[in-house]
Formats: C-alpha cells, sequence, structure tokens
C-alpha cells in the first residue's frame, strides 16, 4: 500500500518519541530512588552523633566548646538561597531564556561556593580539645581528650562539603556547557539533575544544620 | 494435548555468545548476568574453601594448625563475608539482571551503562577484600564490632572496610537499576499484578538495599576514620560507644538477610507453580508478603543485641521479631498449596525447591526460638545460631540458587542440564546438609560457643559428624559446576521452552537473541495460567512462533544471528 | 481437585482435617518431649522457666514442623506427575478462607508467644531481694571476680575487696554481677544457669541468677574477643550452704589479707592465681603455666621460665634472669619471642596513670611489690625447683632497674 512507507516514518518517528520520553521517566525516577536512597548514609551518621550525645553525660562533654552558629546559620541561609537560584535557572531554561538560566545559576553557585568556604573556614578554626582526667576502663587515670564532639562535627561537614564540592563542580560543568553552546533537550535533563541533586545537597545540610547547631 | 516440547536434537536456534564476550565491559544485561553469576559462583567455591578449612580446624577440641586462635579467627571473618557479599548478594543481582528484563518483556534494563559499571565494581572490591590476607587478614568477625575491630585486627580490616564501601555502591546502584526497571519497563498490558513473582521479589530486595546499604556506609565511614585517622566513635576512653557501632550495622545487615532469601523465594514462586503445572497459589499474598517482610524486617535488628542492648529497650524487638514469622508462614503455606493438586514434575529444579521449603521451614522454626528473649539468652552466640542461619541461608538461599540455576540454565545456554547428575547433586547435597547443620543446635545448646577454635571435649564427637558431613557437601558443589561446564558443550538442545512454562523469559529463543523478543511481545494474561485451555493454546501458538525453522530461516532478523555485542 | 475441598479426594472431608490436626499436634508434643534433655543441667532458679518457655516452643515448633514436612510429603507422594502423565494441574490459585485461616493462627500464635516470653523475661529480669553483688571483670583472655567480705572484717585494712579467678556462691542465694570489661567487648555465659550478658567496653553491665544446685559449672566467654576466645573459660563453684561457703572461700581469702605470707614466692603465687590487694593480673589468659593449670597459647609458655629466662638474659646482656622476666613484664615489646606477636601484651607499668607512650598493647598499673613477688614465684619454674635468680635483694633491684 502506498501509504506502507509513510506509515514507517511515521511509525519510528513516535517509537523514537516514546523511548525518548522514557529514557526521560527512567532517568527521573532513578534520581529520585537515588535521592531517596543516599540520604539515609546523612542519616546514619546522625543516629551516630544522637547515639553518642545520649552515652555521653554531657553535651558538649565536659570541657569541649560548644559550636558557635552564627557563622553558618548565614551560610545556610546563603545555601537555601542558592537552591531557590537552582530552580529558578532552571525554569528559565525550559521557557528557552538562557541568559536568565546563566545568571541564576551563577549566582546559585556562587553562594554555593561561599557556602563551603565558610564551612571549611568553621572546619579549620575548631578550638583545641583540652585534655581531662580520664578514668579508664583498665582501672589507670590518665589525662586525655574526649574527641567526639569535635570529629562528629569534622566527619558530618566533611562529609557533607564532599558531596557539595562534586555536585557543585557537576553544576558548573553543565553551566559552562550551556554558556559556550546551544542548549538542547539532553542539556535540559543534566539541569533539570543537577537541580535536583542540588537540593539533595540543601536538604542534607538542612538535617546536620539542625543536628548539629539546634539540639 | 498439551506436550513437553521436545527439542530438535543437534539445532541451536540462536548461537551463544563467545567466551570473550564475557570476559569483558558490556553494558548488555544478559552478558552482565552472566558475569555476576560466574564471579558469584568463583567467590562460592573461595567461600566454601574457607569453610572447609574452618571445619578441619574443629575435628579436634584443640588449637590445630595456629598456635594462637588469630588465624581461625580470620578463617570466618573471611568466609562468612566472601559468602555474604561476593556470593549471594551479586549471585542474586546476576540471575535478576538476565531474568527480569525478559519476564518484562523489555530490551534491557533501565540503565545498561550503570548496569555494567555496579557489575565491574565486584571485581577490585573482591580483589581488596582478599589481599587482606597480604597485610594481616580480619579477624574480628564479618560483624567487626569495636574495640575489637579498631584495636586488634589486621590491617586487612581497613582494607575489609574499604571494599565492603565499594560493594555498597555496587549495591545501591543495582537496586535502583531493578526498581526503574520494574516500575516503568512493563509493557503495557502488564500490570503490577500480572508480573511474575520473581521480579516482586527482586523489587522487595532493591527497595530494602536502598534504604539500608547507605546505613552501612555510614557506620562503614566511621570505623574506617577510628582505624585510620585516630577519631575515638568507638572507643569509650574517648568519649566513644561502641554500641553506636552495633545498632547501625544491624540496622542494614538484619534487612540484608532478606535480600539474601527474597529473591531466593521468588524463585520459588516461578519454579514451584511451573513444574507443578499449577498457578502460584495467593499471588497477591505473596507478592504482598515479599513487600511487608522487606518493611518489618527494618525494626527488628536488635535481636542480634539481646544481650547487649539496655534490658529495657529488649521487648519491642522481640515483638517485631516474632511479627515477620507471619509474612513467612503465609508464604510457606502458599506453596504447599500451589503443590497441592498439581502434576508435579520433580526435576532437579523442583526438588531443590521442595529442599528449599523443608530446610528453610526448620531456620524458621529455630528463627522464632531466638526471638524469644529469655531462650535467646542461653542460644545467643552460640552454634544454635550457626545452625538457624545455615538453615535458612544453605538450606534456604543456596538452594534456591541451585534451584534456579537447574530451572534457567536451559534459557541461558540453550542446553538442559543432566538430570541423573543433579539428582544425585540435590540428594549427596541435602542430606550432607542436614548432618553439617542439624547437630550444630545441639552443641550450640548444650554450651559450645561460636566464633572459637577451641572447645569443650564432651563436644567433639558432634564436631567430628559435622566435620566430615561438611567435607562431603564440599564436594558435592563439585557435581553442579561439572554438570553446567559439561552441559554447556555437551548437554541436550533446550529449546525455548523445555518447561512449557507461561513466563515471557520463555517466549523467546534459548538463549535469547541481544534484542530480547523478536517482534511485538505478547504475554499471556496470567503469568501462571496453567490448567486452562487458555494456556495450552497460547503455548502451542509460541512453540509454532519460535520453531528453529522460523528463527533461522524466513523470520526476519534471526536470520543472521549476531553477537550480544555491548552498545 | 479444588483446594476447598483439601483433605480428601471429593467434598470436604472433616475426619481427615480432625485426624489430621491431631497427628499434628502428637507429633509436635512428642518433639517437645526431647526438650529437657537438649540442654544442659538446670543449675539456677531462672533456668527452670526459660526451660519451660523453650518446650512449649519446641512443641510450637514441632507442630509447624510435622504439619509443614507432612504436607509436603503428602503432596509428593499424590500429586506426582505419573510416568508418561504430561497434563496440567487444577486451576484454583486461591482460597480466601484457608488463606485467612493460616495468616489468623500464626498471628493468634504470635500473639500468646510474645506475652508468654515477655512475662517470663520480666521474672528472670527483675532484682530479687538481699542480692550478693559480685564484681567480674572480662580480660583478654581471662574472668576475674571480686568481692568484698560479707563480715566486714577488713574494714581496718587497706582493701576490703578480695578476688578470684572462679566464681564462688551457694545454694538460694540470687547474685547480682556486675560486670565490667579491660579491653574489648567479651560476654559472660554460663549454659547450665541460662544467663548470659554482654560486657561492653565502657560500660558496666548487669546480670543476676540464684543457683539452685550445688557444683562447679563452667563459664564460658561468648562474644568474639581474639586469640584466646575459646580459651577464656572459668567456672562456678557453688557450695551446698552459706556456711560451707564462708568456710571453705571467705575465710582463707579474709585470712590472707590480715595474715598476708611473708614468703615473696608464696605470695607471687597468689598475685598469679587470684590476685591481692584489689589487684588482679590476666596473666592466665595468654600463657600456659602447667603448675597453676593454665592452658593458654597467646602468648610464649612459661613452664621452665626460670632457666629459659636465664639463657635468654645472657643472650641479651641482661644481668640475669630475674631482669628477663621483670623486662619482660614492664615492657612487653621489648623482645618477643620468635612466633609471637608484638602489640599483644599489655603493658604493666609502674605508674598509676597512663604514660604518654604505652610499650604495648595497652597500659596496666602493676606496683612494684606486685612485681617483686611475681618475678620470685616465676624464677623458681626450673627444672630442679631451685631459683634461678639471686636472693630477694637482687630480685628487688633487678625491678626497680626495669621500672625506670
Amino acid at each position: 500500500m502506498e501509504n506502507s512507507r509513510y506509515s514507517e516514518t511515521f511509525d519510528f518517528e513516535r517509537k523514537r518519541q516514546r523511548e525518548e520520553a522514557l529514557r526521560l521517566k527512567n532517568a527521573r525516577t532513578g534520581i529520585n530512588l537515588f535521592q531517596g536512597s543516599w540520604i539515609f548514609a546523612f542519616v546514619a551518621l546522625i543516629v551516630a552523633n544522637l547515639q553518642l550525645r545520649s552515652s555521653s553525660p554531657a553535651w558538649p562533654p565536659l570541657g569541649v566548646e560548644k559550636l558557635e552558629p552564627l557563622l553558618p546559620t548565614i551560610a545556610t541561609l546563603g545555601l537555601v538561597a542558592s537552591a531557590v537560584f537552582a530552580r529558578r535557572g532552571f525554569r528559565a531554561l525550559k521557557r528557552d531564556d538562557v541568559r536568565g538560566f546563566l545568571v541564576q545559576w551563577r549566582t546559585a553557585l556562587a553562594l554555593g561556593v561561599a557556602f563551603v568556604a565558610v564551612m571549611a573556614f568553621e572546619w579549620l578554626t575548631l578550638t583545641p580539645l583540652p585534655e581531662v582526667r580520664l578514668r579508664l576502663a583498665n582501672g589507670v587515670e590518665t589525662m586525655g581528650v574526649l574527641t567526639q564532639y569535635n570529629a562528629m562535627f569534622r566527619v558530618m561537614t566533611a562529609f557533607h562539603g564532599l558531596h557539595a564540592l562534586i555536585i557543585g563542580i557537576y553544576m558548573w560543568n553543565v553551566y559552562r556547557g550551556i554558556a559556550h553552546t546551544t542548549p538542547d533537550s539532553c542539556t535540559l535533563w543534566s539541569v533539570e539533575a543537577g537541580a535536583k541533586l542540588w537540593y539533595f545537597v540543601v536538604i542534607a545540610w538542612m538535617l546536620f544544620y539542625v543536628v548539629l547547631y539546634w539540639l | 494435548m498439551a506436550s513437553i516440547s521436545v527439542p530438535m536434537p543437534g539445532v541451536q536456534a540462536t548461537p551463544r555468545p563467545k567466551l570473550s564476550e564475557y570476559l569483558r565491559w558490556s553494558v548488555h544485561h544478559k552478558i552482565i548476568g552472566v558475569q555476576y553469576m560466574a564471579t558469584a559462583l568463583f567467590f562460592f567455591l573461595i567461600g566454601g574453601t574457607l569453610a572447609m578449612l574452618i571445619r578441619w580446624e574443629l575435628l579436634t577440641p584443640a588449637l590445630d594448625f595456629s598456635p594462637t586462635g588469630s588465624a581461625y579467627n580470620s578463617l570466618f571473618t573471611m568466609h562468612a563475608t566472601v559468602m555474604i557479599f561476593l556470593w549471594i548478594i551479586p549471585f542474586w543481582a546476576g540471575l535478576g539482571n538476565y531474568i527480569v528484563p525478559l519476564q518484562l518483556g523489555a530490551k534491557d534494563m533501565a540503565f545498561p551503562w550503570l548496569n555494567a559499571f555496579a557489575f565491574w565494581l565486584i571485581i577490585p572490591a573482591g580483589v581488596l577484600m582478599l589481599a587482606g590476607y597480604f597485610v594481616g587478614p580480619p579477624e574480628a568477625g564479618w560483624t567487626s564490632y569495636p574495640p575489637l575491630s579498631v584495636l586488634f585486627s589486621g590491617d586487612g580490616q581497613t582494607l575489609w572496610i574499604i571494599s565492603l564501601h565499594i560493594l555498597g555502591v555496587s549495591s545501591i546502584l543495582g537496586a535502583i537499576n531493578f526498581i526503574v526497571t520494574i516500575k516503568n519497563m512493563r509493557p503495557d498490558t502488564m500490570g503490577w499484578f500480572q508480573m511474575p513473582l520473581f521480579a516482586w521479589a527482586q523489587l522487595a530486595t532493591a527497595l530494602i538495599q536502598i534504604l539500608g546499604v547507605p546505613f552501612l556506609a555510614g557506620g562503614l565511614t566511621l570505623l574506617l576514620l577510628d582505624r585510620v585517622a585516630g577519631t575515638a566513635f568507638f572507643d569509650p576512653s574517648r568519649g566513644g560507644d561502641v554500641l553506636v557501632w552495633q545498632n547501625i550495622f544491624w540496622f542494614y545487615s538484619h534487612p540484608a538477610v532478606y535480600v539474601m532469601v527474597l529473591p531466593g523465594m521468588g524463585v520459588l514462586s516461578e519454579v514451584i507453580s511451573v513444574h507443578s503445572r499449577k498457578p502460584i497459589f495467593g499471588y497477591k499474598a505473596i507478592a504482598f508478603s515479599s513487600m511487608g517482610i522487606a518493611l518489618v524486617g527494618f525494626t527488628v535488628w536488635a535481636h542480634h543485641m539481646f544481650t547487649s542492648l539496655t534490658p529495657e529497650l529488649r521487648i519491642p524487638f522481640m515483638v517485631t521479631s516474632f511479627i515477620i514469622a507471619i509474612p513467612t508462614g503465609i508464604k510457606i503455606f502458599s506453596w504447599i498449596a500451589t503443590m497441592w493438586g498439581g502434576k508435579i514434575r520433580f526435576n532437579s529444579a523442583m526438588l531443590f525447591s521442595v529442599g528449599f521449603l523443608s530446610q528453610f521451614v526448620i531456620g524458621g522454626i529455630t528463627g522464632m526460638m531466638l526471638g524469644a528473649i529469655p531462650v535467646d539468652i542461653q542460644l545467643h552466640d552460640t552454634y544454635f545460631v550457626v545452625s538457624h542461619f545455615h538453615f535458612v541461608l544453605f538450606g534456604g538461599s543456596v538452594f534456591a540458587i541451585y534451584s534456579s540455576i537447574y530451572h534457567w540454565f536451559p534459557k541461558v545456554t540453550g542446553r538442559m542440564l543432566d538430570e541423573r547428575l543433579g539428582k544425585i547433586h540435590f540428594y549427596s547435597t541435602y542430606v550432607a546438609f542436614f548432618f553439617t547443620f542439624f547437630p550444630q543446635h545441639l552443641v550450640g545448646m548444650q554450651g559450645m560457643p561460636r566464633r572459637v577454635a577451641e572447645y569443650a571435649p564432651e563436644f567433639q564427637t558432634l564436631n567430628i559428624i559435622i566435620s566430615i558431613s561438611a567435607f562431603v557437601l564440599g564436594i558435592s558443589t563439585f557435581i553442579i559446576l561439572f554438570n553446567m561446564v559439561w552441559s554447556i558443550y555437551k548437554g541436550k538442545v533446550a529449546g525455548p521452552n523445555p518447561w512449557r512454562a507461561l513466563t515471557l523469559e520463555w517466549q523467546t529463543s534459548s538463549p535469547p537473541p541481544s534484542y530480547n523478543f523478536k517482534g511485538e511481545v505478547v504475554p499471556f494474561e496470567d503469568p501462571y495460567g496453567y490448567g486452562t485451555e487458555a494456556s495450552r493454546v497460547y503455548l502451542d501458538e509460541m512453540e509454532k512462533r519460535l520453531t528453529p525453522a522460523n528463527l533461522l530461516g524466513k523470520g526476519g532478523a534471526a536470520a543472521s544471528p549476531e553477537p550480544m555485542t555491548g552498545d | 481437585m479444588n483446594l476447598s475441598t483439601k483433605g480428601g479426594g471429593s467434598g470436604f472431608n472433616p475426619v481427615l482435617i480432625i485426624l489430621g490436626g491431631a497427628i499434628v499436634l502428637v507429633g509436635g508434643y512428642l518433639i517437645s518431649l526431647l526438650a529437657p534433655s537438649l540442654f544442659p543441667v538446670a543449675a539456677s532458679a531462672e533456668a527452670g522457666p526459660i526451660d519451660q518457655l523453650f518446650r512449649v516452643m519446641l512443641f510450637l515448633g514441632g507442630v509447624v514442623f510435622v504439619l509443614v514436612e507432612g504436607l509436603l510429603i503428602i503432596s509428593i507422594v499424590r500429586f506426582r506427575a505419573r510416568k508418561g502423565e504430561t497434563g496440567d494441574g487444577a486451576n484454583f490459585n486461591g482460597n480466601v478462607t484457608l488463606e485467612v485461616i493460616w495468616t489468623a493462627i500464626p498471628a493468634i500464635v504470635v500473639v500468646f508467644i510474645t506475652l508468654y516470653s515477655y512475662q517470663v523475661w520480666v521474672d528472670i529480669h527483675s532484682p530479687k531481694s538481699d542480692e550478693m553483688i559480685v564484681e567480674v571483670t572480662g580480660q583478654r583472655f581471662v574472668w576475674n571476680f571480686t568481692y568484698t567480705d560479707p563480715l566486714n572484717r577488713l574494714d581496718e585494712f587497706p582493701t576490703q575487696t578480695f578476688s578470684d579467678t572462679v566464681l564462688h556462691t551457694y545454694v538460694g542465694r540470687p547474685v547480682r554481677l556486675k560486670m565490667q570489661t579491660r579491653d574489648v567487648n567479651h560476654a559472660f555465659w554460663v549454659p547450665t544457669m541460662r544467663i548470659k550478658q554482654d560486657l561492653l567496653a565502657g560500660r558496666e553491665t548487669e546480670i543476676g541468677f540464684t543457683p539452685t544446685m550445688a557444683g562447679r559449672f563452667r563459664v564460658v566467654c561468648a562474644e568474639l574477643c581474639g586469640s584466646g576466645h575459646g580459651g577464656m573459660y572459668s567456672y562456678i563453684q557453688v557450695y551446698a550452704t552459706e556456711q560451707e561457703w564462708m568456710e571453705r572461700f571467705i575465710d582463707p581469702k579474709v585470712d590472707l589479707v590480715i595474715h598476708p605470707p611473708e614468703d615473696p614466692v608464696v605470695l607471687g603465687e597468689i598475685i598469679l592465681k587470684d590476685g591481692m590487694n584489689g589487684r588482679a593480673y590476666p596473666c592466665s589468659g595468654c600463657h600456659t603455666l602447667d603448675i597453676l593449670g593454665w592452658t593458654a597459647q597467646t602468648g610464649p609458655s612459661l613452664n621452665g621460665l626460670g632457666d629459659t629466662a636465664d639463657r635468654r638474659a645472657q643472650g641479651r646482656g641482661l644481668a640475669d634472669a630475674a631482669d628477663y622476666i621483670a623486662q619482660s613484664i614492664r615492657h612487653p615489646n621489648a623482645y618477643i619471642v620468635p612466633g609471637y606477636n608484638a602489640g599483644v601484651m599489655p603493658q604493666f607499668g609502674v605508674s598509676e596513670t597512663e604514660p604518654e607512650t604505652v610499650d604495648g598493647a595497652y597500659y596496666m598499673y602493676m606496683p612494684e611489690e606486685d612485681l617483686v613477688n611475681i618475678v620470685s614465684y616465676l624464677c623458681t619454674q626450673t627444672a630442679t625447683g631451685e631459683s634461678a635468680c639471686g636472693d630477694i635483694d637482687a630480685i628487688t633491684a633487678a625491678v626497680e632497674t626495669q621500672s625506670q
């Protein structure tokens, strides 16, 4: 039938679109699952923190200085703002507003860098721990250091900071790619993925922030 | 008139991939599946060798082949770690990889590249794990409790931790792949409740892994830091707490045992239904009970800590541990009801599934006993526990693995396994298994703790019986290995559907072509709809479509069968 | 054949159901009769309820076992495809009544067993009145038990406690063990008394029990603690009456505190065996010494140590055997006997607070007077029984040198 060749290409095109849609759907489900899963690594560290806290007679332990919340709170607000900008950038690109996207993401990345810098500063400027008198299990008395408060802070912020860096670098690469070439449907997905991963970084930090500075 | 299709001798419709294809990077799920399974079988042999050494040491009450118990401690540490993380879990990942896309009528998994990446992580992880032997193997048990694992374990303990990190990443990526595939890639005609139960089992398993493995990652990170960075998360003298490890570890490791057994239960649903020629009894109950076990499995972890957890906190875990018996019981009764009224073919696949049922129920019973706190106080950390988990992990999972091999080997290789050897394998394994592990209940109850190379002399007789049976069990493993290798080259040609089964993987050639299905995928309305006229019609129609003539000659794409290369 | 007609060839057959049920229950009961003999003798008040609970669980387990295996065997025999049969089975895939039954009955059993277990747990776990407190120390790889004198005769003395490597008590008196570990996690398990409790680093844990039978009952470590885990055991010595316990255990111990022997060799033996003045050392956990009944193999054997020390002292430029022995204890990593590993033996040092660097696996305090006595005793471990070292002054000097 004469129409058959036309319907063949039409079918092929539809099939390709369906496969494209399926790939996108798979990728979306995949990223959602990954985030839902990986947050539990952060939760595990929180659980460790809470349990160490409950088995310690005082928190912070004797002689250890409590974490100063002012600067980290400002940095956290900046991080939350960066998520807002990341989302606005994604929305802009969906509307084909490339310039808008570039502006918003530049801001988001700058805020992210600022956040990492502040937390790195906090990391490096922790007050050194004092030696206190400890009674060991083998009956011996010794001068020792109660490390768990600071160590927990260091592990949690470093673990989070690593994620912020990796995802930030990914976003930076996506940004550069779009700054130099015309975006297509593939880059739109990479922006969506980057934005979603960045929300994950922010939410993970919110959990850590509450545990480290509020509880 | 229903008939079991007889493969045409000497004619292999679709050629198998060459050996070299399995040795290199491929993103194709069937290649990756076989890679996983072959690697897992290799580690099975390593773990089994370690078991033989353990049982040899235990022939006498004194220390035999090392002046201190250190060498022995590293034996059971590596035995358990290898068996859990490098044999059972990867094998199920591999089988699922091969079968699930076929059962769903899909061309591949949702993320083929990620699939290959997840597999290839296993190799360096396994190498790293075994490399521990060169620097002082870990000797703190697979449970790796601090302070022992931080203070008094070889440098290999650090490699062990890193290796587990890598395996954890592999598990998470694999699990995401399974969930997305099962959720998004079924054909339009296959709703959630028309999906084979093996897919449900893999789904439940994957859900457990994505929730639990990251927890283990967090705990392992803290243990690693304590070992290499001088932190004191688990050192009470500097403010740490040893129970933090126990809680985090078991929060993952208890659900991990369901990761090891649920796919096996999925296999049982397939095998029992097909070989009894009967619909699975209680499809929805089995599907929901898999999800129920996955969920409740996250609430029971501290039953491993009944002698270490604060006494007041122990009760809730006893309650949840008892509750999980209910969905398990539902499954067992459903499988028996599936057999009831059937026309059962007792081939090797079915034998091992029935074997699973008969051994797993014992493991379930002893599990219930261990769930009662007062009884567990006596039995925790004794050979009773060793016996319990071997009943569910060997009598359960490994029997299911054997069953799955006998069932799906024809699909993967296009050849049948030798039935006589299969029966010899089954009977020798069944008897040797029972005499290896059942007496361990008794020595445990009588007072023999676990993880000891020296024991009180009164336990020696039973230990000798156990060890000899274990040696027989070890030897019997080679029967199936030989059978597999021999049958690949000399086995009877299987044809597309030697079992006349209704699930989709059987409605294509053996092995399937690289694109899995020629033409449109037509699943039968009920993957377990045996005993109806409609099923007979469907199977006959499929048999006609999948004759060698059709596949080889005028049929289109299969005319020039191409190798399954990754792309 | 439809499963709603289960149990018979045709129709719902109540007789077969009841008969099957009876067989299953009887089978379970017969299996449960095995229960008492599977456990060792019951030697505590706690053992009674625990054994009874286990018996009930064995009954329930036996019922499930007979039911499941029975149904399996019946299925295998009845529903096997006969030769030449190629057809399918019946097409049914559910039966709501049946599924409700096999969900509801296990649920009811689960509720019952939960409540019963809870009641037994509360019973055995609750503190009793007039408990005797014994402090337990677990350490790689030896148990130590510390008592305070029940009659307070030691009030005037620097120490009110004495210790032993065996737990001594008497029938009918509740005991509460307060347990600490000096290094890694251990677990205190007495199979005949059905009690087990982990010793967790950094915490004190407790367990209580009441012996009901006189005799000698094994104590086993039930938490992997290292190379000597399998050899870490002890005993509970239960006397028939309190008086016997006082006469045969307490009085001699109190006497030792009030009238300590003068001979350093005798003192050394007492310190090594049971500890003294509130201090006990874990030597028996790692070393073999036949004369004291030590059998551990994590460290080198101490049999004939006097002669060995003499030889090694010469080879290593030390003054005499006493120097070698004292050095091995004060600085265990200074010389490792071939075939053994560094970093396993604790350092027994002279300061009460832990020094900056520890020359051993970890640090324990051992005052000079204890070391002098220990060295004196170990010096006599020779082929002839004569001391391989000089007199007490020489030994004291050697100890002082090594204690720098």
